[in-house]
């Protein structure tokens, strides 16, 4: 139908948007950036048995550079922090963040002089991961609603998503 | 905004529990005498103010004037051989009733591998205002055991005090800016404001989740002793064969190593300070966090300790229970050393990280059968285990011990004979056994120098002494070495699993002594006693009598050891641990000098350090 009609076979039309976040969602490459426990289970997810490989995200890369993802895996401690900011500063934009688990999302067990209460606190976080730690299951359910954030997301002025998303209407459950 | 790292001092912190009567008391003096404490006494006589046996421990007090030739004779008397100081660590006691005594004490922790013998120093500190400065102070032990270094400059960051003669008295775990020494009983746990009802007015909340702050960086230092003359380059903390957040900082001439400074800390959690405001049961969810790949062994460990200042009774069930999953844990522990080992000097080779640890989740499958979790698992309680293994347990661990050896042959068909392998790894790393005693390195970083010593064998616990089972040593010290002796050391743990599943006495899972170990919930519904106990337990917790005890366990790393200061009441008044790790990450400096770059990356693979545990 309409423009599809008048040009030759095997040519889409779509919107630019959605081919750059096609693009986006399914190649997001995560830094490699292990803080503590969590560090283990985001491993474990890339490894066989749960393979992050499926949604293309297997490639862990050691420069912020070449990383769309961080994972902050685990507690963020006053020394970390600074290390952590700049790290984060130094990723390329389009750049998301997940806070998996509870120390990285809020402190978790460690309400103490040490830790930071919640990455949060110096990075802005796109999707929170519950658990100490949250299973590969868990982090693997994360990135689905990264995802569904990034297809939303437009190449305009300001990044700006249209509107803040309810969860079910990210990622119903039972989906 | 800067990021404020004064701590608050809030109203409900300062609060003291209710204690009974006499509690918070000192440590009571030890009692009784053997013969390295006669041999001591004869030799120092009216320098040792007290010396004994406490909790089974031996104890020697030491003036502080004496302790440098005391530490000199235990290492060198031929009828003592301390060849090793294993562990540094001190208590703030001004929270005690104390009647002119010092506020500060450190305690050592000296051990005799030949003779097979643990000994406790206590030494008071010097006030400040003995010498100059305003700081406690104490002598450095730094010139008998080298390896006193990074414990003493632990204490000096922790609990603030100086160690005379130390020769670089630096921070090492937090950052070099940090207002106060945390452990210090007046310094305030910190932390943030829990949203309550009550506390909801808190003016910190407006922010909560909307703040960014600068999180501003400090510039760093050029560590002492090392040259501009040479090539100073940063290793970390953000780097992919680091194990985590560690940060070396190395001297180069050329690409030969001329010295390393590691800089620790990028994960202190203050696992200390935590453990001194929470019960006693309540720090075993905490040890989990430490040694995140070995969270059994640590629970262990930490259990272990308390239940022998108890002297609590261990249900012969869940004995052999905690042995399965200490050596599972292990398992799982060198796999995952192995799998990383093997990344870091190949650069790529994935195909044994997809190898091991497809293992490794059949053992953590096991974990999840057990207790529901897959890594930090809380399941080894105070008293015994947490519920019962799930009958469908044993025959799944049977299939998974039939398939083990045959793996770990797997393996090692990819890798030991491998040329390049044995290229990367013999002869480098290399530590002699006499380095290895001094630096108070343990574990198979000992082993592997050729030391002969196991924990599980030469001071069993948990009944170890009941099984078969080899130690494997190695001479050469290097890496090849520690790898080899590695893969035994699985092989060895799926000998002692087999004997231990194959007696499995039936019985109690937990100890019955109602005081101290919770009831099962079954018999919540139908005893009202039982609710109470629960009640209690929950509440209040139980309370351990005064003193303090060091115990150690066989980690996969090394010694895990739990020094426990108890004033009687329901938490722990000192609560040390002492990592594995962090005593043999102190070598990395020591073996990597004069070898390559790139050899410092198989250096830190092959000490297998946990960086949870290191800065704890």
């Amino acid at each position: 139908m309409g423009i599809e009609e008048k040009v030759p076979e095997g040519i889409l039309t779509t919107s630019l948007d959605s081919v750059v976040n096609w693009g986006r969602a399914n190649s997001t490459w995560p830094l490699l950036f292990g803080l503590a426990c969590c560090a283990m289970e985001m491993i474990a997810t890339g490894t066989a048995r749960h393979d992050i490989a499926r949604y293309g995200s297997e490639l862990f890369r050691a420069s912020p550079r070449q990383a769309d993802l961080m994972i902050v895996s685990g507690r963020v401690s006053n020394k970390m922090a600074p290390v952590i900011k700049r790290i984060y500063d130094q990723m390329l934009a389009p750049k998301w963040v997940i806070a998996m688990g509870i120390c990285a999302s809020a402190g978790g067990p460690f309400n103490n002089y040490a830790i930071i209460q919640g990455v949060d606190k110096i990075i802005p976080v796109d999707v929170y991961v519950p658990g100490c730690p949250p299973r590969p299951e868990s982090l693997l359910y994360a990135m689905d609603m990264l995802r569904a954030k990034q297809r939303r997301e437009t190449i305009g002025a300001g990044r700006k998503v249209e509107e803040p998303l309810a969860v079910d209407e990210i990622m119903p459950l039972g989906v | 905004m800067p990021l404020d790292v004064a701590p608050v001092i809030r109203s409900y912190e300062t609060q003291r529990t209710l204690n009974p009567p006499g509690i918070p008391a000192l440590a009571p003096p030890p009692e009784g005498e053997t013969e390295d404490i006669r041999r001591i006494a004869g030799r120092f006589g009216e320098d040792i103010p007290a010396a004994g046996l406490h909790h089974g421990n031996q104890v020697v007090y030491a003036q502080p004037g004496q302790l440098k030739a005391l530490a000199t004779f235990l290492r060198d008397d031929p009828q003592l051989q301390y060849e090793t100081l294993i562990d540094v660590t001190s208590v703030d006691r001004s929270e005690l009733p104390l009647d002119g005594e010092a506020r500060f004490q450190t305690i050592y922790q000296f051990r005799s591998y030949s003779r097979n013998q643990h000994l406790t120093v206590v030494t008071d500190c010097r006030s400040g205002t003995e010498g100059n400065g305003t700081s406690p102070h104490v002598d450095s032990l730094t010139s008998v055991y080298r390896g006193a270094e990074w414990p003493e400059r632990e204490v000096f960051d922790l609990m603030g005090i100086r160690f005379d003669g130390h020769p670089d008295p630096r921070r090492i775990l937090m950052p070099k800016n940090w207002p106060n020494h945390p452990l210090q009983k007046q310094a305030p746990l910190g932390g943030e404001e829990v949203p309550f009802t009550f506390t909801w007015d808190d003016p910190e909340f407006d922010t909560l989740g909307t703040q960014i702050l600068a999180a501003e960086s400090v510039a760093p230092d050029l560590p002492p002793g090392m040259s501009r003359q040479n090539m100073v380059i940063n290793m970390g903390p953000h780097h992919p064969s680091t194990h985590g957040v560690l940060r070396l900082v190395v001297e180069l001439d050329g690409e030969r190593v001329v010295s390393i400074d590691p800089d620790l800390g990028f994960l202190h959690s203050g696992f200390e300070k935590t453990g001194e405001n929470k019960r006693y049961k309540d720090f075993v969810y905490y040890t989990d966090r430490m040694d995140y790949l070995s969270s059994m062994s640590n629970n262990l460990g930490y259990c272990l300790t308390v239940e022998q200042m108890l002297g609590l009774e261990i249900p012969e069930r869940a004995q052999v229970i905690r042995v399965i999953m200490a050596e599972m844990q292990r398992i799982a522990s060198h796999l995952f050393w192995l799998a990383t080992h093997v990344l870091d000097v190949s650069g790529t080779g994935m195909s044994l990280l997809m190898y091991a640890t497809r293992e490794r989740e059949r053992i953590l499958d096991l974990f999840e059968m057990a207790c529901g979790a897959r890594l930090t698992v809380s399941y080894i309680r105070i008293g015994g285990v947490w519920q019962d293994l799930p009958d469908a347990f044993v025959a799944e661990l049977k299939d998974f011990l039939r398939l083990m050896p045959q793996k770990i042959s797997e393996y090692e068909a990819m890798v030991t004979e491998a040329p390049l392998w044995q290229e990367r790894l013999k002869g480098v790393g290399h530590v002699s056994a006499e380095d290895a005693l001094a630096m108070g390195l343990t574990g198979p970083m000992l082993r592997g120098s050729g030391v002969d010593w196991d924990l599980r064998r030469d001071r069993p616990y948990s009944g170890y002494e009941e099984y078969t089972f080899e130690v494997p040593t190695r001479d050469s010290g290097d890496c090849y070495g520690r790898f080899t002796l590695r893969l035994e050391e699985m092989r060895q743990s799926v000998r002692i699993l087999e004997q231990a599943v194959d007696n499995l006495p039936s019985g109690l899972y937990r100890s019955n002594n109602r005081k101290v170990a919770l009831p099962p919930r079954a018999e919540l519904d139908v005893s009202m006693e039982a609710l109470i106990h629960h009640f209690k337990l929950m509440t209040e917790g139980f309370h351990v009598e005064p003193g303090f005890f060091y115990h150690g366990i066989e980690s996969s790393k090394g010694e895990l050891g739990f020094f426990i200061y108890s004033d009687g009441s329901a938490k722990p008044y000192r609560l040390h641990v002492h990592g594995p790790s962090f005593n043999n990450l102190y070598a990395i400096d020591h073996i990597s000098r004069g070898e390559m770059l790139s050899d410092v990356v198989t250096n830190i693979g092959s000490i297998d350090i946990v960086l949870g545990e290191v800065d704890r």
